[in-house]
């Protein structure tokens, strides 16, 4: 916990990647950083940030009906199916009926 | 004309817990004009608070909701919400259990990432409304003698989260919310997202090998020696200057001290 843990990272070897650091943190300091300050609105792709400050901060409809539904019987409607798991079952909804013990 | 019930004796007529759960009866305190039934009524105010509880869920975890589809998520948000209403009438704090409950979700299972996903869209939500202060100044570190530097410690910036996965946490997150169409993910590649506000955008970043080590030893309170030395034993391929400039370039710390300080 202190510096006088004797690690192979020597106070020249932290500070010769601190003076590193520095020497390309101020490019992105002076440019990105600046323009990064600039919230702009309008501009997000959708499904990202158009809602960027999360629910609660706008003012939403509550037309949808919750059938309160359980109908366990999922279509494969969303992208697990690209999510790969080598050596086991994919990311697939749709085998839930075959994994069932016979 | 009656004045409207105080907040506790909304609780005390279980008009909170009837509001989640529709197997209960409506409350006795809850009536229509002239006395009478107004179960369809309290039906209608049930059906909104649940709703747009699944919907402030559906805000926040679009990338879980693009996983699972909408039927299975929305299925998963009920069940959820039932479970765990909302502790804070600011509904950009809801959902910090969520993550938790994916995990154990009987129809999630066969995707075991997806907790981690939802991890790191909690923490891009929580990064986004954390207070706005200037990341750690990269001066202050060169202000500080190299034979300090190694004790030197760090404190956190309040946008700062750290999700260790053991799964491609930060790839399935990027696809999902930054991409039109996503290709085979290999899911098992374990990745290491750190989560920051450096301005006012936030910033989601895939960390290379032993960074996670590094921040997670960093974020504890380590000192920076010892922060090295958990990333060098994490990876062989640890980089020391390339971990110091992601210090940085992140702006995921607030400030530094050292023993003399």
């Amino acid at each position: 916990m202190t510096k006088a843990t004797k690690t192979a990272f020597s106070g020249a070897v932290l500070a010769g990647a601190v003076a590193a650091a520095i020497s390309g943190a101020q490019l992105v300091t002076a440019t990105d950083a600046a323009a990064a300050n600039v919230k702009c609105y309008g501009v997000a792709m959708a499904g990202q940030n158009d809602c960027a400050a999360g629910p609660g901060t706008t003012c939403q409809g509550t037309s949808t009906v919750d059938y309160q539904g359980n109908a366990w019987k999922y279509v494969e409607e969303g992208s697990c199916a690209s999510m790969e798991l080598p050596g086991e079952r994919m990311g697939s909804l749709e085998p839930l009926e075959r994994d069932m013990p016979s | 004309m009656q004045s409207a019930p105080e907040k506790s004796d909304l609780n005390a007529a279980g008009f909170r817990a009837a509001i989640l759960d529709p197997v209960r009866e409506k409350p006795a305190t809850v009536e229509g004009p002239r006395g009478k039934q107004a179960v369809k009524r309290f039906n209608v105010y049930r059906n909104n608070v649940t709703v747009s509880l699944i919907n402030a869920l559906a805000d926040i975890f679009p990338a879980v909701m693009r996983i699972t589809g909408e039927t299975l998520f929305r299925d998963m948000a009920r069940e959820f919400v039932r479970a765990h209403p909302p502790v804070s009438p600011l509904l950009f704090l809801y959902g910090h259990d969520f993550p938790a409950f994916i995990e154990h979700f009987e129809h999630a299972r066969r995707m075991p990432y997806l907790a981690d996903v939802a991890r790191v869209e909690r923490a891009w939500l929580t990064a986004y409304h954390a207070a706005d202060l200037e990341p750690l100044d990269p001066q202050a570190l060169a202000k500080i003698a190299p034979e300090d530097l190694e004790g030197a410690m760090f404190k956190p910036h309040p946008a700062t989260g750290l999700i260790r996965s053991p799964y491609a946490a930060f790839d399935i997150f990027d696809a999902n919310r930054n991409r039109e169409t996503i290709g085979r993910i290999d899911v098992t590649r374990p990745q290491d997202v750190l989560v920051t506000r450096p301005g006012m955008d936030v910033t989601v970043t895939g960390l290379p090998q032993g960074h996670g080590a590094f921040f997670a030893s960093l974020i504890a309170g380590d000192c920076l020696g010892d922060a090295a030395e958990a990333g060098a034993r994490a990876s062989s391929a640890f980089d020391i200057n390339e971990a110091i400039g992601g210090m940085f370039a992140t702006g995921a710390f607030l400030s530094v001290t050292t023993e003399q300080t």
